[in-house]
């Protein structure tokens, strides 16, 4: 594919571009509204979904699960969908619920006092202002104004799921852009023997290499662009290896390093900051 | 003729930003977007349903004055109706759009503002894109202005534009609609007409019947109009953001 | 908004730990200021300056007026701030704020008061006519140390500036056009800079050139003015914790040799684009003569 299509706010979705997945309902990405669609009388004929786009970007389909969506510019603010997970900062706490900041500047989302795995009056956390917490966007509201709604635990199963949802200890955050923070959160849920490189990153597989010996690294991602890095396990060397990993990916997303420079980078940051010889 | 020059998302705090560069007027732009974020003190002002759009601008080399505020109101009252300020994340809250006149010549008090306006209107779009600020329509426009001798000047120089008996910034939406018409000076109907279709031609290319041979016309692929230009920046940005998508496929 | 997000206790915490052993997040040591970029506009007076990612603008502008009465021999210079949401979402447009009072004071009090700009030479004709010299300074990106980076881009900025040439003839003042005499360079009587410190950890640790984040996780600062004599011309520990005396001294020298570096930086980038525009003029001239 050599120059993939770009649509602007207000160009129609081509209707070839459009994945012919009968099984599925078809579903929209952000960036994306439906104009009109088809009448469920006329079943036979070819699809008329008429779609326009709201924001700039590239279009990308999904035959299999049936998604349009359009990749807009990486360095948006974010703005909450369900079910993504986030870097929230504890801002001031009220009987029932921590309201947490998601992005500067934008009004709290709401974090239930007991919506943590196995939280109950007396065993719910007591988080401060500005602590942080990995959470799941559980519902962003319905009209105008509504509130946000974080959770970390899954209801269904009262577990904290997927893992390593609740508050964070120690470490650092370090704000990238929505782009790579999407980028970095396909690549660290796909476990690193899958495959060397996921979108086009290989920063964090190279950086897990070259730090195993010193102990490996946790990291969490938010779709908010935080990042969360604990290196806790390399004792004397702790805060440079943490310096070196934010180091690394806020370089590779400032400078939209490839494959190949990502390696050199790391290796180079990595020498520089004394931890590997 | 050298045609304008844009980047875009070139400031690392706002959420989106561009700078647009006009080679005949001379004027640099420096946009930036920040969207969607609280506008605290003003909550009376905030719609209940929708975003409110707030326009700012800030000369070069003088203190903001009436002039500015002026062109503030036709620029947020135009986007005001692009925005879609009811997408998920908007409504109740603010888009800020901040235009610094960065390059250029300072407009003196009583000056026209018309000179620098399709230039305030292209790099506040280009922000807006490049803040993925959801919207029904991008536009276009154009400056054209009408000679002592009724000739007309496409794009003006600052010098023609001075001398001109009447100058006229007209927007296009992509979708055809005229979206904005602020003209000054004295004119009759059938010369406004005639700049009309040469505005058209300059954002959107030739597509209505040339009436006389008054217009001088250049020949216009999509690229050398304004809705062209706006085109291939987005894309061109895009393609290299993406570089790592597009590159694997 | 009106005020920068407040940073978490991770990040407090680890800017402090990191401190303590000597690191920054940019792997900077603790005397090391983010690479300076300087560049020129068309006109005179345009400089575009970044430092690491605190990004200004600054555009000078002359404009021929009368003198304050009380100062008939004066010219008039005036530093302009003002912060827009440009710079920083935390920024309302049209409403001043700490910031931006806090940083033209300094700027004031470096550049205008230390009269690193000669305003007499301003005077065209005494209690008739001056020269009035406007510096304004645009921040469009802003990752902390605000004061340095606009102490900087407006020296350079004057430094840079042409202004038309002017003479009084029977009475009457002439300005002459770009074009029909070389417009004059601006009367700079030194070139002082400031530097500001930041401390941490109960004042063991104190750094130049913090970034945004820096900055929030610091306890107090120390601002010293001073130029490539060694002369200072102004200093000030607005608020925080204390700082030891011998440390102030100390630290002027740090800012001393900073500040030489600063300025030699500054004259690389000026040398750099007046070549440049020679170059430039000269082959504009050839061509008009081709053209004859």
């Amino acid at each position: 594919m050599a120059s993939p299509l770009v649509l602007l706010p207000g160009d129609e979705v081509p209707t070839r571009h459009l994945p012919s997945n009968k099984s599925n309902p078809l579903k929209l990405g952000p960036g994306l509204r439906l104009l009109s669609q088809p009448s469920s009388t006329s079943q036979n004929t070819q699809s008329q979904h008429v779609l326009a786009a709201t924001q700039a970007g590239i279009l990308t389909t999904d035959v299999k699960r049936n998604t349009v969506s359009l990749l807009s510019f990486p360095n948006r603010r974010y703005i909450p969908t369900v079910n993504d997970l986030i870097i929230a900062q504890i801002h001031h706490s009220s009987v029932d619920y921590f309201h947490c900041m998601v992005t500067p500047h934008t009004a709290h989302a709401l974090l239930g006092q007991l919506s943590f795995e196995g939280a109950s009056k007396k065993t719910r956390p007591m988080l401060r202002q500005g602590d942080l917490v990995y959470a799941r966007v559980l519902s962003i509201g319905l009209g105008a104004g509504a509130e946000v709604e974080l959770t970390c635990v899954n209801p269904a199963t009262g577990k904290s799921e997927p893992g390593g949802l609740g508050p964070l200890n120690g470490g650092m955050v370090f704000d990238v852009s929505t782009g790579m923070a999407a980028r970095l959160l396909r690549a660290s849920s796909s476990s690193s023997e899958q495959s060397e490189s996921i979108d086009g990153l290989v920063v964090l597989s190279e950086l897990g290499k070259k730090l195993e010996s010193l102990g490996g690294f946790e990291i969490a991602v938010g779709r908010n662009g935080k990042v969360w890095i604990d290196c806790s396990n390399a004792g004397e060397s702790a805060v440079k290896a943490t310096i070196a990993i934010g180091r690394c990916l806020q370089t590779v997303d400032e400078k939209g390093l490839g494959p190949t420079d990502q390696k050199k980078f790391v290796t180079r940051i990595l020498r520089e900051m004394k931890l590997v010889s | 003729m050298v045609g304008p020059t844009a980047s875009l998302s070139n400031l690392s705090r706002a959420d989106g930003s561009a700078s647009f560069k006009c080679p005949t007027t001379g004027y640099k732009i420096l946009g930036s977007v920040n969207a969607p974020v609280e506008l605290p003190g003003r909550r009376d002002a905030l719609k209940p349903e929708e975003a409110t759009v707030e326009v700012f601008i800030k000369p070069g080399n003088t203190t903001a004055g009436v002039g500015e505020r002026y062109v503030e109101g036709i620029i947020r009252t135009m986007l005001q109706k692009l925005i879609l300020g009811r997408e998920r994340g908007f409504p109740r809250r603010g888009v800020v759009i901040t235009l610094a006149i960065v390059g250029g010549g300072a407009i003196a008090r009583g000056d026209s503002y018309l000179t620098l306006l399709p230039s305030l209107l292209h790099t506040s779009l280009l922000a807006l894109l490049s803040g993925a600020v959801p919207m029904s329509m991008t536009y276009s426009t154009a400056l054209v202005a009408v000679s002592k001798s009724n000739v007309i000047i496409s794009n003006p120089t600052l010098v023609e534009a001075k001398a001109a008996s009447s100058l006229h910034v007209l927007a296009f939406s992509s979708k055809g609609h005229l979206l904005l018409n602020e003209s000054q000076g004295r004119f009759d109907f059938d010369t406004w007409k005639t700049v009309q279709q040469c505005a058209h031609a300059l954002c959107r290319g030739v597509d209505l019947p040339e009436v006389d041979g008054d217009i001088a016309m250049e020949a216009q692929g999509d690229s050398g109009t304004a809705e062209g230009f706006v085109r291939e920046t987005v894309e061109n940005h895009l393609y290299r953001d993406y570089a790592w998508k597009i590159d694997t496929e | 908004m009106s005020k920068e997000a407040p940073l978490s206790i991770a990040e407090r915490e680890f800017i402090l730990e990191a401190l303590r052993q000597d690191s920054r997040l940019d792997g900077r040591t603790p005397d090391q200021f983010r690479p300076l970029k300087i560049s020129f506009g068309d006109e005179y007076g345009h400089v575009n300056l970044e430092l690491g990612n605190t990004s200004i603008i600054v555009r000078i502008s002359a404009e021929v007026t009368k003198p304050r009465d009380e100062r008939p021999f004066d010219g008039l210079f005036n530093i302009n701030l003002e912060l827009s949401a440009m710079g920083s979402p935390a920024w309302e447009n049209g409403r001043p704020n700490d910031v931006e009072s806090s940083v033209t004071h300094v700027l004031d009090s470096v550049i205008r008061h230390s009269n690193a700009l000669d305003t007499e030479s301003l005077c065209i004709l005494k209690g008739v006519s001056c020269w009035s010299i406007r510096a304004d300074v645009h921040v469009v990106a802003y990752d902390g140390n605000l004061t340095d980076a606009a102490c900087i881009a407006v020296m350079t900025g004057l430094q840079h500036f042409r202004r038309p040439d002017a003479v009084v003839r029977d009475g009457q003042v002439v300005v002459y056009g770009v074009e029909e005499r070389v417009p004059v360079a601006l009367n700079i009587t030194h070139k002082p800079l400031s530097v500001t410190f930041f401390a941490f950890n109960e004042s063991k640790n104190i750094i130049v050139d913090a970034t945004l984040k820096e900055e929030q996780a610091s306890e107090g600062e120390l601002v010293i003015g001073i130029n490539n004599g060694g002369e200072m011309c102004f200093m000030n520990k607005f608020s925080g914790a204390t700082i030891n005396a011998r440390e102030i001294v100390t630290r002027t020298s740090v800012a001393l040799e900073k500040v030489k570096d600063l300025n030699a930086q500054i004259d690389r980038a000026m040398q750099a684009d007046l070549a440049l525009r020679a170059k430039r003029g000269m082959a504009e001239e050839s061509r008009a003569e081709n053209d004859r």
